[in-house]
């Protein structure tokens, strides 16, 4: 198990470009987010996603807002904000840039 | 005798806990606040914690049951799992981080000099019964433990105070300056 320790670093950086992501297709609630992301490589937890939603709202880049729900108290769906948005695209482009050049270095 | 329940507000939902339950609920949210020390956003990430908490007992409630009891919040607490702080160090890179901790002597509320503490940090021991167990070793190999204690005493070495820890006893005081002193000397002998 050499690749674990070197994986899990990956996996924690890209969390967030893959939060935004998710909030970035529609305004969500946590568990849904969860939902999303389990059985992916990016599986979590509360304990993960709400600490790392708060630093996201300091940074302006997703705000959230208060939807009455029938199953029981109100919930917080979160959105991007347009920094946000603008976050996510350099972040997308990035990414593909990266993928580029590990495909093609070595060639 | 029936258990006492406790009714909880847990953020915007209201749960009937018992006792058992209860301090478990009570110690996650200790460490919660403990890992979000210094957080801005540390009330509201608590309440949003405690909200899931609610949910998820609420969700594994058996309906003819009173209170939420440990059956039911463990699991609960399983699914949510420990605060991580984005950007820190997880949970998994401290417990490598606990466990590469080097073997040292630590002096620290050390009896003698701070060999089973710093063996009970490295190997993740508890230290009383490794304690008692060098007691025992040392009945039963008849002395010879002392050897072996004066060895580690020798060749490990003191891990640094930590500031503001608690004040070191007289004996572990005394060990560490003498054994400090032994190694100037002899490393000083062998140059």
């Amino acid at each position: 198990m050499t690749d674990e320790s070197k994986l899990a670093p990956i996996r924690k950086g890209l969390l967030e470009f893959l939060v935004l992501k998710i909030v970035g297709a529609e305004s969500m609630y946590v568990p849904d987010i969860l939902r999303r992301l389990a059985g992916t490589e990016f599986t979590t937890q509360e304990g993960t996603l709400y600490p790392l939603l708060s630093k996201l709202r300091r940074e302006d880049l997703v705000q959230y807002e208060w939807k009455e729900s029938d199953l029981g108290p109100p919930r917080k769906y979160y959105r991007l904000t347009d920094s946000g948005r603008a976050q996510l695209s350099a972040l997308d482009e990035y990414w593909n840039l990266i993928n580029r050049t590990i495909a093609d270095i070595g060639h | 005798m029936q258990r006492i329940s406790v009714t909880v507000r847990l953020n915007r939902s209201a749960l009937q806990f018992d006792e058992a339950a209860y301090a478990r609920l009570e110690s996650y949210l200790a460490e919660a606040a403990r890992t979000l020390e210094g957080n801005p956003d540390q009330q509201e990430i608590l309440g949003d914690l405690e909200q899931a908490v609610a949910d998820q007992c609420m969700r594994r409630a058996r309906p003819e049951q009173g209170a939420v009891t440990l059956a039911e919040l463990e699991p609960a607490l399983e699914e949510i799992g420990s605060v991580q702080v984005p950007g820190a160090s997880t949970g998994s890179d401290q417990a490598t981080r606990v466990a590469a901790r080097p073997l040292q002597q630590v002096s620290e509320g050390a009896v003698i000099s701070g060999v089973c503490q710093g063996l009970a940090r490295y190997f993740g021991l508890n230290v009383t019964a490794l304690r008692i167990f060098a007691v025992l070793l040392l009945f039963i190999s008849g002395g010879g433990m002392i050897l072996v204690y004066i060895a580690l005493m020798l060749l490990m070495p003191y891990a640094p105070l930590e500031p503001g820890g608690q004040p070191l006893g007289w004996l572990p005081s005394r060990s560490r300056s003498f054994m400090q002193y032994l190694r100037a000397k002899f490393s000083v002998a062998t140059n």
